[in-house]
């Protein structure tokens, strides 16, 4: 759809590391992006595996960011939690569930194959009207800094390439075949309709 | 302008302006913006006039309409969302609006054309329902009507469209159409938001329609197009367009048409993903049509598409896993649990999951529904339709018109399930196995990579079952199987039973069923996409008739006609015309092109190739090129038609071969190798393969294969090839080799090496030596034309003016016969030939460039002693640059040697032949030659020395010189003067003490020793024994005796010499004032008339004698050293005065010494004996003083140098040039002699030394 700008959402599970890294990086490169997670809760990491810090959707950034400053400043300095909370404040207040929001896109990115199935099944459990299709697209990304960096360059040249195609559903197809030979890694893709 | 937008921008604040004003003003205001703007613009008008003042609506239509031709695609998008809420807010619009619809949906762009499938799915409802609720059915609607329905037509059409948007929109089309098509029961999911929506339970049962709609089933039609005929009336034609079976009918086949696309082996990922959730829907809302969901999905998953991906494999796998999960929620799916359940283990997901979906048995009503299902909709076929008639109550009747189909085809692979069930003992199904081992593919399928799961309950009944049924499904799907031939013959029962049975009806079974129309419909799409409609269209096509707006379609028309006569073909085709069968066959040819991984994947890959290739060949055209730049798209996996293609050329060539032209062939093979050549990477070797395997190679092929050879990476390859045809094409071999001969004087230097590798091992076969060798030959007499022919230029730089000989085209005709001369020696005479003939330049060239090879030939090579031999006029210089290069490294063979001096001697006396192979003469004829040669030009007579003394070999290389380095010296000094100026000599002599390593003080000593015995005393000893000396000073007690020796010799004879013993005294003092104390007095008196201020020191000396020693001095010395001057030495008189006694005495001796030197050299002998006892004491304390005079080289150096600048003004200073002025005539006598010498030789012999160095 080269007439208007994609709509573009990118969404993980927590939409706290792997979609706001990726939000980031797209909307400073123009995209018209959101950016949501499908979980249940809010999870960041805690002083263990088993206790993860838990907050609602309703929760914000700044809220988070101050809790966890006031539990232990240096654990989440150090693990780079706030800094991460910090660059999120920034995008935007808080965190959005993806199955609450009711805006169409033209292309939504899910992070890892569970959110990818949470998508589709929240995409197909809605009732159809418009039937204008949004393209689902999976790109596995592991949930820690770095692999969240690499994967938001990754998701943001795919865009970028499917924004710059004429004939975004005719071509799309063909430009996954090809960014998965070139990234090396297997894409889930689908499409849904509103 | 900008205070309309003002204006615009407040609209609010503008309470005197009515809407409708506003709706004027934003509208002249869109119609100049750009198209963001104009869209927010529009936006505005369409909220004012659809939702605040819908009265507004009808005037404003025509100005916002006309934006449909906007440039914008989001403008013109825009317009169909404003048709679709106009219509939506007013169905009446519809009327006017639904046209411009229709032409929205045959836009250009795929943008608008989705769009308008989406509202076009919208409004298809809404007109409906509009029509539904009119009472009665005006003129206009039904034209209204009659278009949608066509569009209808169109978008279904668009199911086969090349883009994958709209093939998606189509397929979302065709699920709302199925939906509103068919009739919502009690067990349907209704999504809230489409509650409102129309489906056909919603017609009313009074409605008019519906009446008529029955009067068509009593009438018992066959064939609408019959009807047509028929019953001409508009009003039947109308009812039966309108009729609620038809309806019905059209969603069923649009179902069906949904289905085909979805069993259509190269389905895209997405339309696959978009028709499975598409089938999921209907399951829901229409759960009549669940059984043919599951069925699609049962042979989806036994046979996912080959086509697709790995990872799209996995997409479509977990789509079909949720959109099963989705079917099985509905309560409906009871009685395909089963099935369901299998096909969700299947793709993976854990029983519990599945039981968790399954929702629970539902109450008693249910049951008898379904048993009425899974006895099979046949049985429940015929009392629907007789409810259909009698009682319009019940929805469920309406939602089986002819549901036949399905339960038939269900019953089919039960059956056939059935049948293979007890068949499957472990036997049989080992037997399987084993047949169809042999059919595994080499490399694993990606979509089985994805989809295996191993298989848990193996041999059980239930497994078997499963198995059984699996098989049922291929086997119906093939068209084979008990189950099929049953349902068969029950069908074509039932069909004769009820006669009724009307034509889509009979057409209505399940996809499998309808195998053969699937294939005729393929068949069609070969030879034109757009003919291609199903009957379920044609129908409605064919009502639509009687409006004249609408295209028609013309043969079915006359097609239907045929019912009553003879069915002939010419009543029903037309001629198409020539632009019509170009296109047509193009495209045909088109697609048979590209179904090349579909075919590939049936096996039949050679029937498509060669169908293809005997296609193209036959028919001129576009198409040649469309295949030749499909096959070099991927020549690689395509090079099978490439030959096939170029053997067919070959063949038609050939059938036609009296007058046949090779013209297509020509071209065929051209653009293939030129594909290749120019394609980069291409490693594999099939450009040799297409050379060596092509029947004939045409001479534009040639050019391609040169071009080939002539790009530096691919060169090997190419001239291998070549190399091939000319070995295994023999009858056209010259040609060939002629284009490796013509690469063997590229410019590109890879080019030219590697042709010249492949031509000398192509020289060793004989049939082709003499061509290659005439051709040498034939390039390198170009070298006697006075400039280079424009041959050797490229096409391209072909001069006007002739060009220079230059270096590069020297060499250029050169390359060839350099490389082959070392394979055959006898070459060497015809460049000896040319070479007499040519331009000095060219000579110069020649020369420089004969190095390798000649080398390569050797010094024993007997053809190049010939040419030695032979050496023929005007190549002597060619013969001496070739003796140089034989002996450049090795020494001279005898043989060499003896051609050499035959020559020298007996034809051409240039003494510069011998110089090469100097180390082969005997010693005196080196010795004989000197005087000529170290007359030569500097540089030659330095490489003479560095042969005779061994300094230029580095490479310890035996060459053993005839003469010793004090041989040489020595010969140096006897030269006769007469024969040779003395100066040459003096330069030569320098070159030997230039050569400190050899010239050793040993050595020299002993080249003193030698010219000091010799009688006369060569002239130059003096010079020598100074110049001794000075290189090694510790010589000097040597020297000393030399000098006393040659007092006994009388060296005061030779007057030369006798000026260099002075001058070596002087430098030698105070070390040789004993041998000055030895001269007979005459000769010490001469000896201070040279040197006076040496009597003083001289006599110091002597005073500085003891008492006894100064006995010795004879008076007569003493006289001459006190000469004249007696004052000087008075305080030392009282010892003088002791020594004065002797001193007359050499006074008086001093006039017979003088005439009588023999006996006073006696006398003096006996002193200078004596005087030899002490000397080593002296020497000792001289040698400060001979050290002084080493340690300033520089001023001897000086002298040197000057030395050498003075061959023009003869100063009698230094000794040396005295010697030599006093000498002058013999030089003289031999300048002329060296001129004319230099006349023949010094450009040559400059060239030759040149490249020594």
């Amino acid at each position: 759809m080269p007439s208007h700008p994609l709509r573009v959402a990118v969404v993980c599970s927590s939409n706290q590391n792997r979609s706001m890294e990726a939000h980031n990086i797209l909307s400073k490169r123009g995209f018209d992006v959101r950016s949501f997670g499908t979980g249940s809760h809010v999870k960041l990491p805690g002083p263990a595996p088993d206790k993860p810090n838990v907050y609602d959707f309703k929760t914000t950034y700044v809220q988070m960011y101050n809790d966890l400053v006031r539990k232990d400043k240096e654990l989440y300095t150090q693990n780079g939690i706030l800094h991460m909370l910090d660059r999120n404040k920034r995008i935007k207040s808080k965190p959005e569930r993806f199955q609450s929001c009711k805006d169409k896109f033209d292309l939504v990115i899910t992070c890892e194959e569970r959110v990818y199935d949470q998508v589709l099944e929240d995409l197909n459990s809605r009732e159809q009207e418009t039937l204008q299709p949004v393209h689902v697209i999976n790109v596995d990304i592991q949930d820690n800094h770095e692999e969240a960096t690499l994967g938001a360059f990754l998701i943001c040249e795919l865009c970028q390439c499917i924004q710059h195609t004429d004939d975004m559903e005719n071509e799309i197809d063909e430009l996954l075949q090809e960014f998965e030979e070139k990234s090396n890694r297997p894409f889930l893709h689908t499409v849904c309709f509103y | 302008m900008e205070l309309s937008a003002e204006e615009g921008e407040t609209p609010h604040d503008a309470i005197d302006m009515t809407t409708s004003e506003r709706v004027v003003d934003l509208l002249n205001q869109a119609a100049l913006m750009t198209t963001d703007d104009k869209l927010t613009v529009l936006k505005q008008v369409q909220e004012l006039i659809i939702n605040k003042d819908p009265s507004l609506l009808d005037n404003f239509l025509d100005e916002m309409i006309a934006f449909q031709t906007d440039k914008s695609i989001e403008v013109r998008k825009f317009v169909i969302g404003f048709i679709e809420e106009a219509c939506k807010r007013d169905n009446e619009l519809l009327l006017r609006l639904i046209a411009n619809l229709n032409m929205l949906l045959k836009d250009d762009s795929v943008n608008v054309v989705k769009k308008a499938i989406l509202t076009l799915t919208q409004l298809y409802k809404v007109t409906l329902q509009w029509l539904v609720r009119s009472k009665a059915v005006t003129e206009r609607q039904e034209a209204c009507w009659d278009l949608v329905t066509q569009m209808k037509g169109d978008v279904l059409a668009l199911l086969d469209s090349e883009n994958d948007g709209v093939r998606t929109h189509a397929i979302k089309f065709t699920e709302s159409l199925i939906i509103t098509l068919s009739p919502r029961t009690s067990d349907s999911d209704v999504p809230k938001r489409q509650e409102g929506d129309t489906s056909l339970d919603k017609v009313p049962k009074d409605h008019s329609y519906i009446r008529y709609g029955t009067v068509i089933r009593i009438m018992d039609i066959g064939y609408y197009g019959i009807l047509v005929q028929s019953v001409q009336s508009h009003l039947l034609n109308l009812l039966l367009f309108d009729s609620i079976d038809t309806l019905c009918e059209e969603g069923k086949n649009a179902l069906e048409r949904l289905l085909k696309f979805m069993v259509h082996p190269a389905i895209s990922s997405i339309n696959l993903t978009t028709a499975l959730g598409s089938l999921a829907t209907i399951a829901r809302q229409r759960p009549m049509f669940m059984s043919e969901v599951v069925q699609a999905y049962e042979t989806l998953h036994a046979n996912l598409p080959p086509t697709l991906a790995k990872s799209q494999v996995s997409s479509v796998r977990k789509n079909l896993k949720l959109h099963l999960v989705a079917v099985l929620k509905h309560p409906c799916s009871l009685e395909f649990q089963g099935q369901i359940s299998t096909l969700l283990l299947d793709l993976g997901m854990p029983q519990s999951e599945i039981t968790r979906s399954t929702p629970a048995p539902r109450e008693q009503r249910k049951r008898p529904r379904h048993e009425q299902y899974t006895e099979g909709k046949k049985v429940k076929m015929e009392p629907a339709l007789i409810e259909d008639d009698e009682d319009k109550e019940e929805p469920a009747p309406l939602s089986v018109p002819k549901p036949a189909a399905v339960p038939v085809a269900q019953s089919a692979i039960d059956l056939t399930a059935e049948f293979l069930h007890p068949l499957l003992n472990p036997e049989n199904v080992a037997n399987l196995v084993l047949i169809s081992m042999v059919y595994l593919p080499d490399v694993m399928p990606a979509s089985f990579q994805a989809t295996y799961t191993p298989v848990e309950s193996a041999g059980t009944d239930a497994q078997i079952k499963h198995l059984a049924r699996l098989m049922a499904t291929q086997m119906t799907a093939a068209g084979i199987g008990p189950g099929l031939e049953q349902c068969k013959a029950r069908e074509d029962d039932a069909g004769k039973e009820e006669g009724s049975e009307d034509g889509p009806g009979a057409k209505d079974q399940l996809i499998k069923r309808k195998f053969p129309a699937v294939m005729v419909g393929q068949a069609i799409s070969v030879v034109g996409g757009y003919t291609e409609k199903t009957p379920a269209e044609a129908a409605p096509a064919v009502k639509r008739l009687p409006e004249p707006i609408l295209p028609t379609t013309q043969t079915k028309m006359a097609g239907a006609s045929g019912r009553k006569k003879v069915f002939r073909l010419s009543d029903v085709v037309q001629p198409l015309s020539e632009a019509q069968i170009e296109k047509l066959t193009s495209r045909a040819v088109k697609r048979i092109l590209h179904s090349e991984k579909s075919i590939a994947q049936s096996g039949m890959s050679h029937v498509r190739v060669k169908l293809l290739s005997r296609l193209v060949t036959q028919f001129e055209g576009m198409m040649k090129e469309d295949v030749l730049e499909f096959i070099l798209d991927d020549i690689r996996t395509r090079s099978d038609l490439a030959f096939s293609l170029l053997y067919q050329e070959y063949n038609s060539y050939l059938s036609q071969l009296p007058s046949g032209l090779l013209d297509s062939y020509d071209h065929c093979l051209y653009t293939l190798l030129s594909g290749l050549q120019e394609k980069p990477e291409q490693r594999d070797g099939l450009f040799t393969k297409l050379v060596l395997e092509a029947p004939v190679i045409t001479e534009s092929a040639l050019e391609v294969i040169r071009r080939y050879c002539e790009d530096e990476s691919r060169v090997y390859l190419g001239m291998t090839t070549l190399k091939e045809l000319i070995i295994k094409r023999p009858s056209r071999q010259f040609q060939y080799l002629h284009v490796l001969l013509d690469l063997s004087s590229h410019e590109k230097e890879k080019v030219r090496t590697t042709a010249l590798a492949f031509l000398k091992r192509m020289y060793e076969k004989d049939q082709l030596r003499d061509y290659i060798e005439k051709f040498a030959l034939n390039y390198m007499q170009l070298l006697v034309h006075p400039n280079p022919p424009s041959l050797l230029f490229g096409a391209d730089k072909d001069t006007e003016v002739a060009a220079p000989w230059t270096e590069d085209t020297v060499r250029q005709c050169l390359f060839l016969y350099l490389s082959l001369l070392p394979l055959n020696h006898r070459l060497v005479h015809e460049l000896a030939s040319v070479y007499t003939e040519a331009i000095a330049d060219i000579k110069r060239s020649v020369l420089r460039a004969i190095e390798q090879p000649i080398r390569g030939m050797g010094m024993n090579s007997p053809e190049l002693l010939l040419l030695v031999e032979n050496c023929p006029k005007g190549a002597e210089t060619l013969v001496t640059r070739c003796l140089h290069i034989l002996t450049d490294k090795v020494p001279p063979s005898p043989e060499l040697v003896e051609r050499v001096r035959d020559l020298y001697h007996k034809r051409v006396p240039d003494v510069r032949f011998l110089i090469p192979v100097i180390n082969g003469l005997e010693k005196n004829e080196v010795i004989q030659a000197l005087p000529k040669l170290i007359k030569l030009n500097p540089i030659v007579v330095k490489e003479v020395f560095n042969r005779l003394l061994g300094t230029q070999h580095s490479e310890g290389s035996s060459s053993v010189s005839p003469l010793t380095p004090g041989d040489l010296l020595i010969a140096l000094h006897n030269i006769d003067s007469t024969k040779c100026d003395m100066k040459s000599i003096i330069k030569a002599t320098n070159l030997c003490f230039g050569e400190r390593n050899v010239y050793t003080s040993e050595v020299l000593a002993v080249v003193m020793q030698q010219l000091m015995e010799q009688s006369p005393l060569p002239m130059l000893l003096m010079r020598t024994v100074i110049q001794s000396l000075t290189m090694y000073p510790r010589l000097g007690g040597f020297v000393m005796n030399i000098l006393s020796r040659l007092i006994v010799k009388q060296v005061w004879k030779y007057p030369k010499v006798w000026e260099g013993f002075v001058k070596c005294c002087q430098r030698t003092k105070p070390q040789s004032y004993s041998v000055l104390l030895q001269l007979p007095p005459a000769q010490l008196t001469s000896v201070f008339e040279r040197c006076p201020e040496m009597r003083e020191p001289l006599l110091q000396h002597v005073h500085s004698f003891t008492p006894h020693q100064q006995a010795h001095i004879p008076a007569s010395i003493m006289l001459v050293l006190e000469g004249e001057k007696k004052p000087e030495p008075k305080p030392v008189e009282p010892v003088v005065e002791k020594e004065m006694e002797p001193d007359p005495a050499p006074a008086e001796e001093e006039a017979p010494a003088a005439e009588l030197p023999e006996s006073e050299t006696e006398v003096l002998q006996h002193a200078a004996d004596k005087k030899d006892d002490e000397e080593p004491m002296e020497q000792e304390e001289s040698e400060p003083v001979i050290e002084e005079e080493a340690a300033e080289p520089v001023s001897q150096e000086d002298e040197t140098t000057r030395e050498e600048e003075e061959t023009s003004s003869p100063q009698p200073e230094p000794v040396e040039e005295e010697m030599e002025t006093t000498q002058p005539e013999p030089s003289e006598d031999q300048e002329p002699e060296k001129d004319a010498e230099a006349d023949v030789a010094a450009p040559d012999t400059g060239s030759g030394s040149e490249d020594v160095e």
